[in-house]
């Protein structure tokens, strides 16, 4: 807590990483500043050492190697939403970033980077990028480590926003017969997600083959959930099968968030509501068009 | 016959856009924190994080430590040199209990958020940093925070000294309710909670006092709705001569009575300015501003009905939870709720008892409706509820028991005479704006594929322009017209414009009656050196008594400028013609002068042809609507308010029986605020009135958890409305012009947040009636609906 704090501008990653080993805490981590300005402005923090990254070259841009997609910890949600590469090869992930709240100066200036880093319960990126399976790459004063974002997301020791940077994410393009779905329920335009809901689903002709439902905004981390659901495959989609997977879903929240978006119970119940109706959305074949170029 | 420009070329009753709405939209109007001034320095209050508690110490050692600090005091330090905060409204005038109200928390705090502490230094961050050094060593006391815990016998005294916790209990009956309620049909009960909502300008206040050493008094630049009488608060609060203190309210972005004041930080820092001889500012932040509550009532609405459904009968019994006491006049607004009873419709019999009962939770100020938006809520609630019960359609029911529009002026129970009005004619035209009809049949069509279309309407009666005998709530208000020796025009005038342009309306007003250009003119607000004394805006008021006193005032004048243009002319002045700037006879066709040439000569030739009048061109006048009548009738009676708008809302929303979402379809709303000014600026009111009430009963909500700390403290939890959950507004007009005032005018600025807000319930339970879901509590968040909705598919029914 400082009221004459410093400011450090690393130019790249080597000197952020060295920056970062020798500051005691008090240090954090700003980019697009999305998630800390508020906290700065309002004096509910104080840190001591601002480490500004977004000079750092390598933390920005997309790229294709392969069948994978890398995403530049600083590409703003704008990028996120309109990057041609990501449009075709994960439009779940554009189609998440355009659901943020915020209008278009949050979406100019907030990272994806950030916005995992905050781990804010109530935000988009985490449970499209779950439902991709994405990985994460850190580096710490013990290098660059490659970890998949679940495993991130249960590991409360990797130093994200102080001592450790989020560089990059890493996620697999989506095969073409892959569907998929996003559902946000929302209270009213301006009010956080209550309930978030990403599908993915992949059908053998009519018969579903596999499918991977992540339920974001009802509880503090968001829920994978997918084997819990290997009872539904096999078969075609109906009303009952429909209803089965809000079930699963809903049984699958234990502690639900109660909080002024609404109280647990209904959080809970509205984790099936999304569920389904994000798995309808994937099954109606309108989810390429339903992205805002 | 002195003939103007031609009525085409009046601007009164025309969407003529607001001059001084420019520079807000292209971010460059200077609101009060705007201004900054040389040695400026910058207080930050520290605040109790207990909702009720025992202060034993006050350690401001550690925040003098910090570089930069100018001045670190407590409570008992601001205590020694001011006197208790003069009440917006004394509730003793009224027979209600008063108590001394410190500007900080000396011995005991008696809300979260009151203030304890200030510290003033060279910037905001160093007197932040500061604060958070002092050391306070509370005790914490069993806080108080529901209305009905602080009934309950026994309960402790939120004020030290005081026998109960009811600020003050307030009766209104008339005829004989009892005699009327055995005799009736049907009773029909409604329990209607209304929640702690209230407004949210986008500008927060704001105060920056400097002490002017070359007088030895204060200037202050605040966010107020009411300069002049600030000054007396200011002036008593202080010590001070109320001729030794300036206000001037800049451009205000937003008020809704939430600045209207009694806020302790006004006389706070006015005083951190003479101690420190230096300008002193303090900005609210959100999370303050969310400190200031309203409306939290709880209504029991029994309408009694004769067989033909017509009402016989009303009682009400209304707690409301006004927070800790503050010299903000937020507790009026309970006293307004009764008052405004039974609205609309025409009963004789009623019993309704309003209690304001002090609570640990934080103070009201007053807040767009002022109290009337609440007995809109309620009545309009127990209407729906009562014409369900009855069977009989919602619309039928209201136009039978409506006042018909041949009994004005109308005694009402309470004592009220409603000056005008078409209350039929409205709601029809509503109907008509929405094409109701049309969405019956869409809502039946929806139905049958099992979603849910829900059509509500309600009535809101709102008088304006109100005043209270012996309080600085006044009915009246001054204007000064000065015309400069070249022609062009400057109005001072005793109202203020929280944001509403009524700078606009008072300019269109003075240019017709002076009969020049509107480019001419200039109006000037808020300044306390400046303008004449005035009262500022509160309800609806502005147009009614700002307008009234500019017209006389301009009408004086240009009687002067007539004069001398005759006696320049020679020709007699009821043969004078004014068009575009020129002025001509009638008697004498070739010669022609301007208007700029005429009031030159007005200046500059007193000792000769302008010898007929008394220089300079400039007048001030004063309206007083004549509607108003302080003097009690037979039964101790008295009529604050010489107008009475009215309106009807109409929602037409989906409810999402899966999610409890709501989804706003179509808006519509039929508007009397007398003879329109300017279109588009009522218009505006109207739709942000419609935003507001629509906000209040679907998300906004100021929560507190059991120990009475605050939950809401952002804008992310506070929820308002966007652009994007509000569908296109209809709006239309239905002018009974008031027979007593200038112009015929009513006040358009405060209607429609209760009106809109029950409009919505009544359209969810209109859209859930084939589930049996029944809701009278606000806010109707998803969470709400959806639980009621469970609860009626397991046989629950009403909630």
């Amino acid at each position: 807590m400082s009221l004459h704090p410093m400011y450090a501008r690393p130019r790249d990653l080597e000197q952020a990483s060295q920056l970062l080993a020798s500051l005691s805490s008090g240090a954090v981590i700003i980019a697009g500043g999305q998630e800390i300005m508020p906290f700065i402005n309002y004096g509910v923090m104080m840190p001591d050492v601002y480490v500004d990254i977004g000079g750092i070259k390598a933390l920005k841009g997309v790229n294709v190697n392969d069948d994978e997609v890398s995403i530049g910890a600083l590409t703003v949600h704008r990028d996120i939403q309109s990057t041609e590469d990501i449009v075709e090869r994960l439009p779940l992930l554009a189609y998440a970033a355009q659901q943020i709240g915020g209008g278009w100066q949050v979406h100019n200036r907030g990272t994806i980077g950030g916005n995992i880093v905050s781990m804010h319960p109530l935000y988009d990126i985490a449970p499209a990028l779950l439902a991709l399976d994405a990985d994460v790459e850190l580096l710490s004063d013990k290098g660059l480590q490659r970890m998949s974002l679940l495993q991130l997301q249960n590991d409360s020791s990797h130093g994200l926003g102080s001592s450790s940077i989020l560089t990059k994410i890493l996620v697999k393009t989506m095969l073409p017969n892959v569907l998929w779905g996003y559902y946000k329920l929302k209270n009213s335009a301006g009010a956080y997600g209550s309930a978030n809901a990403a599908a993915v689903i992949q059908m053998d002709g009519e018969k579903i083959k596999s499918i991977r439902i992540v339920i974001g905004a009802v509880s503090e981390t968001s829920v994978v959930i997918s084997k819990a659901l290997d009872g539904y495959l096999g078969g075609a989609y109906t009303l009952e099968i429909g209803r089965a997977i809000e079930k699963v879903c809903i049984d699958a929240i234990d502690e639900p968030l109660s909080d002024q978006q609404g109280d647990g119970v209904w959080r809970k119940a509205m984790a099936g509501i999304a569920a389904r109706r994000a798995t309808e959305m994937a099954l109606s074949n309108l989810t390429t068009s339903s992205i805002k170029r | 016959m002195i003939e103007d420009k031609k009525e085409s070329e009046s601007y009164v009753g025309k969407s003529i856009r607001a001059k001084e709405a420019r520079a807000p939209l292209i971010g460059k109007a200077k609101y009060t924190n705007d201004y900054t001034f040389s040695g400026q320095l910058y207080a930050h209050i520290l605040r109790s994080p207990h909702a009720a508690a025992k202060i034993n110490s006050v350690d401001v050692s550690g925040a003098k430590k910090v570089s930069g600090v100018h001045l670190a005091i407590c409570g008992q330090d601001v205590f020694n040199h001011t006197n208790g905060i003069t009440d917006h409204l004394n509730p003793a005038i009224f027979g209600g209990k008063s108590t001394r109200l410190p500007c900080m928390a000396v011995d005991e705090a008696w809300c979260y958020g009151q203030p304890v502490a200030i510290v003033v230094a060279e910037d905001e961050r160093t007197a932040r940093y500061a604060a958070s050094r002092i050391q306070v060593d509370y005790t914490p006391l069993e806080p108080i925070i529901d209305v009905e815990k602080a009934v309950a016998k026994g309960a402790r005294s939120v004020v030290p000294g005081w026998e109960d916790n009811t600020l003050i209990y307030v009766p209104f009956m008339n005829g004989d309710t009892q005699a009327a309620f055995d005799a009736a049909s049907h009773v029909i009960t409604t329990d209607v909670k209304i929640h702690r909502f209230s407004s949210q300008p986008m500008e927060t206040r704001c105060y920056n006092a400097i002490w002017e050493h070359d007088t030895e008094s204060i200037t202050l630049y605040g966010t107020c709705q009411n300069p002049h009488p600030l000054r007396l608060v200011i002036a008593e609060t202080l010590r001070m001569n109320e001729n030794k203190i300036r206000i001037i309210a800049s451009t205000i972005g937003g008020a809704f009575g939430l600045k209207m004041h009694g806020h302790p930080e006004e006389p706070l820092i006015c005083l951190m300015a003479k101690l420190l001889g230096r300008p002193v500012k303090w900005v609210e932040s959100r999370e303050e501003c969310l400190l200031i509550g309203a409306r939290e009532q709880q209504h029991k609405v029994e309408m009694a009905f004769d067989s033909d459904g017509v009402m016989v009968g009303l009682r009400d019994n209304v707690l409301a939870n006004i927070g800790a006491p503050s010299a903000c006049p937020g507790w009026g607004m309970v006293f307004l709720t009764g008052l405004t009873m039974p609205g609309p419709y025409k009963v004789e019999n009623i019993d309704v008892h309003m209690n304001a009962v002090t609570t640990n939770k934080p103070s009201w100020n007053a807040a767009r409706g002022y109290g009337k938006e609440s007995t809109a809520i309620a009545l309009e609630l127990a209407m729906d509820n009562a014409a369900r019960q009855l069977g009989i359609s919602p619309i039928d029911l209201r136009l039978k028991n409506f006042i018909a529009k041949d009994s004005f002026p109308y005694n009402s129970p309470t004592g009220l005479v409603y000056d005008s009005g078409d209350y039929s004619g409205v709601l029809l035209k509503a109907l008509e704006t929405i094409d109701y009809q049309g969405w019956k049949d869409k809502q039946a069509a929806a139905l049958i594929e099992g979603r849910y279309l829900g059509i509500g309407v309600a009535f809101e009666l709102t008088p304006e322009g109100g005043t209270i005998p012996g309080t600085m709530v006044a009915g009246y208000d001054s204007s000064t017209v000065r015309v400069g020796p070249d022609g062009t025009v400057r109005v001072l005038t005793g109202i203020t414009s929280p944001g509403t342009h009524n700078a606009t309306a008072m300019a269109q007003i003075a240019a017709d009656e002076l009969g020049v250009d509107i480019a001419k003119i200039e109006v000037l607000q808020g300044d306390t050196n400046a303008s004449p004394y005035g009262f500022g805006n509160y309800s609806g008021r502005s147009t009614i008594v700002g307008g009234g006193s500019v017209a006389l005032a301009a009408q004086d004048v240009r009687a002067k400028i007539n004069a001398v243009a005759a006696a320049l002319l020679e020709v007699e002045p009821d043969t004078l013609n004014l068009v575009s700037g020129v002025f001509s006879s009638s008697a004498k066709s070739d010669a022609t002068l301007t208007f700029a040439e005429v009031c030159y000569a007005s200046y500059t030739r007193a000792y000769d042809v302008a010898m007929c009048i008394d220089p300079p061109l400039e007048a001030t006048r004063t309206f007083k609507p004549p509607g108003i009548r302080h003097t009690p009738d037979e039964n101790g009676r008295i009529n604050p308010y010489p107008s009475y708008s009215n309106a009807v809302y109409v929602v037409v929303c989906e409810v999402d029986t899966d999610t409890g979402k709501i989804d706003l379809l179509s808006l519509a709303a039929a508007h009397d605020c007398g003879k329109v000014i300017n279109p588009i600026l009522v218009e505006g009111q109207v739709c942000g009135a419609f935003a507001m009430g629509l906000g209040g009963a679907l998300s906004e909500d100021i929560q507190y958890d059991a120990n009475g700390v605050q939950l809401t403290k952002s804008f992310k939890d506070y929820v308002m409305l966007r652009m994007a959950d509000i569908p296109p507004i209809g709006v239309a007009h239905h002018d009974c012009p008031n027979p007593d005032n200038y112009l015929g005018l009513k006040g358009a600025g405060e209607a429609g947040v209760g009106g809109s807000a029950a409009a919505l319930v009544n359209a969810v339970n209109d859209a859930l009636e084939p589930l049996g879901v029944l809701m009278h509590e606000m806010p109707l968040t998803p969470s709400r609906v959806w639980s009621a909705i469970q609860n009626a598919n397991n046989g629950e029914g009403v909630n």
